[in-house]
């Protein structure tokens, strides 16, 4: 009965369902992969020794010996950062801090022990402080004299062996201590910081920021006699610069705003410790793994990783020996160690032979690899983008759609979408943002359709839709109602109006009036920089837009006279029309100065007179006139406004807009311009914060589903990531202008014969197009969208302008180090022809494996 | 007045070019009756056929379908399409499906059958029209008059109140046409209500109940399809004299 063709590969036979969710799995895994480039992989290496304190001290001496203080007295020493081993203690006291300087080593804890050992010994001597108090931090001043702060607010200085007390102004807690010279530092809570001159003999009250006033500095840090940093315990950044040469550094305190946490003052970390490199690089370490660098000063704060299962792991102090070599020490008996201050990019001297090629290819290898990654993923998703857009286009240009059907069919949709949907989008927006107001419009109209469909489920009559229908004689008044509407909008005061299409062109011509553009100049030529206009306020030239859209259906609308067909206008009427118009708005406009306009009496009545006498003669007089009275009644002109198609006209200015401008400008306007891959990452973000939100109220659910929305997070709206944001979407967008095009000629190539067959069947008209015209039309042009593709992925070069790291930025960082342009750009060129080529390949093979018997020309049987 | 199927009153047309194509045309169509349309080229009667299932909104003159205007802006022209079958002259076969999913397409999406309910029906239709053993062929790898056999079963399927043929055989070599009119000439016999526009005047006297003869976008003769035999107007009998040349 079924005679069936013989499959070997039965892909036909998976269900629907199955492949759309093979595909897209694979569009997510390769979306969600993270950028190697962009990412950054643990180059904190464990170290490994037999313990399980909790360590919460480190320092390196001036040997390149490191010492770590824990729990219990517990002291490792690693030799060079190499040889780890466990030495005697003096003390079974928790130790809580250490330093060092050319000379001595110390460190102090619980209970006042305090402990130290000259750098040429080998033996720790035990100095503890009786009165059994908690010491937070411990330095040594330019005098080789150890200086401790407590935790009740003392200061105690070790001064000729034996303690002595200093007047510390405050019983604030204390927690770090740090001298440079005879200069010193103490940071405590309330926002306290102290400052000495004379070695930590007297101390002083620094001014610090009201933003910290109720926060505990929780470590304090100076980089030579020039700059000085704090961190609180709540992740603020604070920092100290010399206000000018005469003064001193930490005097004065500003809090930095993090442009990498969107110029928030503070990380929402608990920072536990910090180190300062040179002048703008800090590192940070928190609790739960926190790990972070920050080249300049503060401003983009880089989270780096530790190796894998310390994510909660509290890291309490870390060690640099210089800019590169150090290490972290935290609970349970962990340390880490780096030779690249925990950077990604490797830092050394390796001589390189570059002239070899053997040798070049193998330094220059991952720089390309990465790029050609990057390259592929924008590519990807530009073509995706860039596909279902240009389809979303092509259907809207061949839209039949006009406003005569809109109005004499669907009256009823057409009210509920301009005097429910569109109204509630805007208060939404107003409430809410533009993204939640698009999602109120498509939600308002999804809603309102399902509901028809459901209200009209049984009914093989037509009532109107969702069950509301117009009678025939009242559906007249409520066009010409409608486009009163549309002209004037909502004139209530308060947040309730809604400006119509009049208001809006008078606001948005205010506005463009107000730049005085070319003012100084009464020539001509200066006025034409007002097509510069739209750039200067893109929202009143949006209104403008609407405004003419609005505008022209209202005014159409208020007209009719319940025959939606073309006029034809003989041109003695046509002209008759034109002098008289342009007589009346001369003599009202001509020297009208918007400024100076008196709304009285006289001018209203000037207005009111002329407007009735220019309507009068337009409807009642000229088209009453016989050609004979003319005189000219050999020519005329038709024109029919209803016949206009919106879906079109929208379609129209986007692939203009976007096939007339060039791409690289259009890379730049979107990535630097309109900041789309910010504006987007912002969205995701709290997108992605809310779901996560949502998913903590599952239970025990959310273990799995939270590190998926961290991931997703990480991976599509992480640091950055803008640049790869724009570069899609300025790919897609402009992709999308050009195969809407393609489609939209397939579609056009499909005998209209097609169309009628489906519709007689009773298939909708997307239905037809869905199932049958759109099959049809995308066999045919997929040579056309494979040339569009292949110029896709040669386009997305110019995503190398908007920083973001594809082959050809990859190439030109690779020329920069390396000089060798020839090799270079050759291996670029040979990746980018690959990618190309396998498209191509890939596409024929689909051309052939799609096409079908007796559709078209194609050569070959 | 019951069983009329199919009422058409002074259906009249103007194209946007301004040709007057249909000048006031009016008939009825009973259940179970086939009438055929025969004419002059652009005598206007393809326009009736399309305006009947309104692929072309006529200009004026109401189309009744059981009772039921049709040719109202309001109406819902999808299920009114979905009762009344149509066959066109270039068949109109979806090339990028087979035989079987031609048949089943409308069934699955417009009447929303599940797949074993359709192909039952499928393959029913394709059985009355002889085609069951090309089911799995796509139509550009069937013959003209094979595909119009498939064009009249995929109308078939979906149980439509009337058929319309628009010249279902003018676009075949005359060796194919026998099997195209065998087919139909067996729904005239089962009952089915057909209108036919053609211009095989043998045919139309063979299977038509009534005959309507038009020109110039009107109604120049109507009645039984003894008319071919008899004309009463000069205008069908210089028609015929035409054909019989030809």
């Amino acid at each position: 009965m079924f005679p069936k063709e013989e499959r070997i590969w039965a892909w036909q036979k998976i269900p629907e369902s199955s492949r759309i969710i093979f595909f897209a799995s694979i569009i997510i895994i390769i979306f969600l992969t993270p950028n190697l480039a962009e990412g950054y992989e643990s180059t904190w290496d464990e170290v490994n020794i037999n313990s399980n304190n909790n360590y919460n001290a480190a320092v390196i001496d001036s040997n390149g010996d490191a010492w770590v203080f824990g729990d219990n007295g517990v002291i490792i020493h690693g030799e060079k950062l190499t040889n780890w081993s466990i030495v005697n203690s003096p003390t079974v006291e928790d130790i809580l801090t250490a330093d060092s300087n050319e000379n001595l080593v110390v460190a102090a804890g619980k209970n006042g022990v305090v402990i130290y050992k000259e750098i040429l010994s080998n033996e720790w001597i035990n100095i503890d402080i009786d009165n059994q108090t908690r010491i937070n931090s411990v330095s040594i001043n330019n005098f080789d004299e150890i200086v401790i702060v407590t935790d009740l607010g003392g200061i105690q200085i070790y001064k000729d062996n034996e303690w002595l007390q200093i007047n510390s102004l405050t019983s604030e807690k204390l927690f770090d201590i740090t001298f440079e010279n005879e200069r010193g530092l103490i940071s405590g809570s309330s926002g306290l910081i102290l400052g000495s001159e004379d070695n930590g003999l007297t101390w002083e009250v620094r001014d610090t920021p009201e933003i910290v006033a109720e926060s505990e500095i929780i470590s304090i840090g100076y980089y030579k006699a020039n700059r000085a940093y704090a961190i609180t315990s709540e992740g603020n950044i604070l920092k100290s610069t010399q206000e000018s040469l005469t003064t001193t550094v930490g005097y004065s305190w500003t809090i930095k705003e993090i442009e990498s946490e969107n110029y928030s003052t503070s990380m929402n970390v608990n920072l536990t410790s910090l180190e300062i490199l040179s002048t703008t690089k800090i590192l940070l370490t928190g609790e739960e793994g926190f790990v972070a660098l920050s080249k300049d000063g503060g401003n983009i704060v880089t989270p780096q990783l530790l190796p894998d299962g310390n994510t909660y792991l509290k890291i309490n102090d870390m060690a640099m020996e210089n800019a590169f070599r150090g290490i972290i020490v935290g609970d349970n008996g962990k340390i880490f160690y780096t030779e690249n201050g925990g950077e990604d990019n490797p830092v050394g001297f390796e001589i390189i032979d570059l002239s070899n090629f053997n040798e070049f290819v193998d330094f220059t290898k991952d720089n390309l690899w990465e790029g050609l990654k990057a390259t592929v993923k924008i590519v990807i998703f530009g073509i995706l983008l860039g596909f279902f857009l240009g389809i979303m286009l092509a259907m809207c240009k061949t839209a039949p759609t006009t406003l005569k059907q809109m109005i004499e069919s669907d009256l009823e949709k057409t009210l509920i979408l301009f005097w429910i949907g569109i109204p509630i989008s805007i208060f939404s927006t107003r409430e809410n943002g533009i993204g939640l107001g698009i999602f109120t419009f498509l939600s308002i109209i999804s809603i309102s359709i399902l509901l028809d469909q459901y209200i009209n489920k049984k009914n093989t009559e037509s009532d109107g839709f969702l069950g509301i229908l117009i009678p025939e004689q009242h559906r007249n008044k409520v066009i010409k109602i409608l486009g009163l509407s549309l002209l004037i909008g909502v004139p209530i005061s308060g947040g309730m109006n809604i400006n119509g299409g009049v208001e809006l062109i008078y606001s948005a011509l205010v506005d463009f009036h107000d730049f005085q553009l070319g003012s100084d100049t009464p020539k001509l030529s200066a006025q034409l920089a007002y097509i510069f206009a739209p750039i200067g306020n893109p929202s009143a030239f949006f209104a403008l837009i609407i405004g003419i859209g609005l505008t022209y259906l209202g005014i159409l609308f208020i007209l009719t006279n319940g025959t939606f067909t073309k006029k034809t206008i003989y041109a003695g009427k046509l002209i008759l029309l034109v002098i008289l118009w342009t007589v009346i708005l001369t003599e009202l406009f001509v020297g009208f100065n918007l400024d100076k306009f008196d709304l009285n009496v006289s001018n209203l009545m000037k207005f009111g007179l002329l407007l009735g006498i220019g309507f009068f003669l337009t409807r009642r007089i000229i088209p009453k006139l016989s050609r004979k009275e003319i005189k000219i009644n050999d020519f005329s002109i038709s024109i029919d406004p209803w016949s206009l198609r919106p879906l079109n006209s929208i379609a129209t200015l986007y692939t203009d807009f976007f096939r007339n401008t060039p791409l690289l400008v259009q890379f730049m306007f979107i990535h630097f311009g309109m900041q789309l891959g910010k504006h987007i990452q912002n969205i995701g973000v709290d997108f992605t914060g809310d779901l996560a939100i949502i998913s903590s109220y599952l239970g025990p659910l959310d273990n799995l589903i939270s590190p998926l929305i961290e991931y997703v997070n990480e991976s599509l709206f992480g640091p950055g990531k803008r640049s790869y944001l724009s570069a899609i979407f300025a790919l897609g967008l402009n992709s999308a202008a050009y195969q809407c095009e393609t489609i939209r000629g397939a579609i056009a190539a499909i005998p209209s014969g097609q169309m009628e067959a489906g519709r007689s069947i009773g298939l909708t008209y997307m239905g037809t197009m869905r199932l049958i015209i759109l099959p049809q039309a995308i066999r045919i042009c997929i040579p056309p969208l494979g040339n569009e593709m292949v110029n896709l992925v040669l386009n997305s070069s110019l995503a190398s302008v908007i920083a973001y790291t594809e082959l050809t930025r990859q190439g030109k960082l690779v020329v920069a180090i390396t000089f060798q342009i020839f090799w270079t750009w050759g291996m670029v060129m040979i990746a980018y022809f690959v990618v190309t080529w396998t498209l191509a390949i890939l596409l024929r093979r689909l051309e052939e494996k799609t096409r079908i018997p007796g559709l078209g020309i194609s050569g070959g049987n | 007045m019951d069983d009329d199927v199919l009422i058409v009153e002074d259906l009249e047309k103007i194209y946007s070019g301004g040709v007057h194509a249909v000048r006031g045309v009016s008939f009825k169509v009973k259940k179970g009756e086939s009438v055929a349309i025969i004419g002059s080229s652009g005598s206007g009667k393809s326009t009736v056929l399309r305006c009947i299932n309104r692929l072309i909104e006529p200009t004026n003159g109401i189309i009744k379908l059981n009772g039921e205007i049709i040719n109202n802006p309001l109406a819902d022209v999808n299920e009114i399409r979905s009762k009344i079958g149509m066959v066109f002259q270039s068949f109109e076969l979806f090339s990028h499906l087979k035989v079987l999913e031609n048949i089943t397409l409308g069934l699955k999406h417009v009447r929303g059958m599940n797949k074993e309910e359709s192909e039952k029906i499928a393959l029913e239709v394709l059985d009355r029209v002889d085609m069951l053993d090309r089911i799995d062929a796509y139509p550009g790898n069937l013959s003209g008059g094979q595909k119009q056999r498939v064009a009249i079963a995929r109308s078939l399927a979906m149980h439509p109140e009337v058929i319309l043929f628009d010249e279902p055989t003018s676009a075949l070599d005359p060796e194919l046409i026998g099997s195209v009119l065998q087919t139909i000439r067996g729904l005239a016999d089962e009952g089915m209500t057909m209108v036919i526009v053609t211009h095989e005047i043998n045919f139309a006297k063979d299977v038509a109940d009534r005959i309507i003869y038009m020109d110039k976008g009107l109604i120049e003769e109507e009645g039984p399809s003894d008319i071919i035999e008899k004309p009463k107007t000069d205008r069908l009998k210089e028609f015929l004299s035409a054909m019989d040349e030809e």
